[in-house]
């Protein structure tokens, strides 16, 4: 099971050097590595989260060729978040899946930016938000929320046949 | 167990700290190689599963087309348009592949050809992974090139792969000028995933749509000469100091499959040699 989810968090964060590309809407891509740690984060609580976090960032963070550790570090306090918070949430409601998503994806960028910032990121807070940030929300909440459901249709399919 | 839970995460937070100090005064790449060696393969295999599963998916749009035709003549067609895909495929790449050999054949400079195998183009960071490393003596801030202009930068140089800064990264800046009438000025990349040329406004009067912008040369980073795009639309902004033009880039970033890594110099200036040149 551990192997499983750790390929799955490895999996999730080389996928999106590969696969995210051939996902793109009107040039959004979706953070498929957040959907991944959220996703976890919600089953196996805030410690797994964290951990999954910290690896799929860290993968992320190597694909781009940019500063290793700043998606290490926003993605690990994402899934630790989520883990910690995820018992008090009503995650099975689409109408609360995607406004969390989207909410969750802008608070990783605004963290991210902020760090970012630190080592001279030259983008404007305003037009990364506008073009990038907030098109990928709405498109992680989206997804995510098809996985969701996915998920548990799988579950109800594998119990009505046990 | 609660105690255990926030060590956990204050050890992630101290760790990505470090990293990035560590970065941030110039010891990162071991740690980046580290992390490379395991995804540059994952990642080689993720591209060709990925070409294969479009392949199919185009292969089964086809079939649908010919569903009201006879199962036997269906079938034939169906298995001919199979094998014509594949030729056309392998056809298509022959093209790019001999155009990319005649460019590398004409330039007056050394360069290695190599395969993209991953794509980074979520805003913050557009960038192509190559498959060209320090075992091929790549090195940082080489340009990229394919067959119709510039591609970008590396980088990050890994063992067997190298990162590739896209001319349309937010964080990209190339030295340029218009081919006809000199204008001197810098093409930026934006977060919305276009290039636009900065130029000082007293230099750029004479600027039109459809002008070609080629590197300057200047600062000895890329060969000059080299095309970056076509001006789209003038942003003349009166007074100010400098005015912008929103760029055509000359390739097309999404697409890209195969490029040419710069390993030499030229004093000579490139333009002619490119099939958008001029």
């Amino acid at each position: 099971m551990r192997t499983l989810l750790a390929l799955t968090v490895v999996g999730g964060g080389v996928a999106h050097a590969t696969l995210a590309p051939t996902l793109r809407v009107a040039g959004v891509t979706p953070d498929l590595p957040l959907i991944v740690v959220v996703l976890l984060a919600l089953r196996r609580g805030p410690e797994f989260g964290c951990v999954a976090g910290f690896v799929a960032g860290l993968l992320q963070d190597a694909a781009g060729g940019g500063l290793l550790g700043v998606q290490a570090l926003t993605k690990a306090l994402i899934g630790f978040a989520i883990g910690a918070a995820g018992g008090r949430l009503a995650v099975t409601q689409p109408l609360v899946q995607v406004p969390g998503l989207v909410l969750l994806t802008v608070a990783e960028a605004l963290v991210r930016f902020a760090l970012l910032k630190l080592f001279r990121f030259p983008a404007p807070l305003g037009e990364l938000l506008a073009w990038v940030v907030l098109p990928q929300a709405l498109y992680n909440g989206f997804l995510g929320a098809a996985l969701v459901l996915a998920l548990s249709w799988i579950e109800s399919i594998r119990a009505r046949s046990a | 167990m609660r105690v255990r839970k926030y060590a956990l995460l204050l050890v992630l937070v101290a760790v990505s700290l470090l990293l990035l100090t560590l970065q941030s005064r110039g010891y990162g790449s071991r740690a980046g190689d580290l992390v490379a060696a395991v995804t540059t393969p994952l990642q080689a295999g993720y591209a060709r599963v990925t070409r294969g599963a479009l392949a199919v998916w185009t292969t089964y749009r086809d079939w649908k087309n010919v569903r009201a035709e006879n199962r036997r003549l269906r079938a034939e067609i169906e298995r001919l348009r199979v094998e014509a895909l594949r030729v056309s495929e392998t056809d298509d790449e022959n093209r790019r592949l001999r155009t990319l050999l005649a460019l590398q054949e004409r330039l007056p400079l050394t360069t290695l050809a190599g395969e993209i195998i991953a794509r980074e183009w979520g805003g913050w960071v557009r960038a192509l992974t190559v498959n060209r490393g320090r075992a091929d003596r790549v090195a940082r801030m080489t340009a990229v090139i394919s067959p119709f202009g510039l591609v970008g930068r590396i980088v990050d140089v890994r063992p067997g792969s190298a990162i590739v800064q896209v001319l349309t990264d937010p964080a990209s800046t190339v030295g340029a000028h218009v081919v006809r009438t000199r204008t001197p000025g810098i093409v930026e990349g934006e977060p919305r995933g276009t290039i636009r040329f900065k130029y000082l406004a007293r230099d750029g009067a004479a600027l039109q749509v459809g002008d070609v912008l080629v590197t300057s040369g200047q600062g000895g980073l890329f060969p000059r000469g080299i095309p970056i795009g076509r001006v789209r639309a003038i942003d003349d902004r009166g007074a100010a100091l400098f005015n912008y033009a929103a760029l055509d880039p000359a390739v097309d970033f999404g697409r890209v499959d195969e490029v040419l890594v710069v390993t030499g110099r030229s004093p000579q200036d490139l333009t002619a040699y490119f099939l958008t040149g001029g």
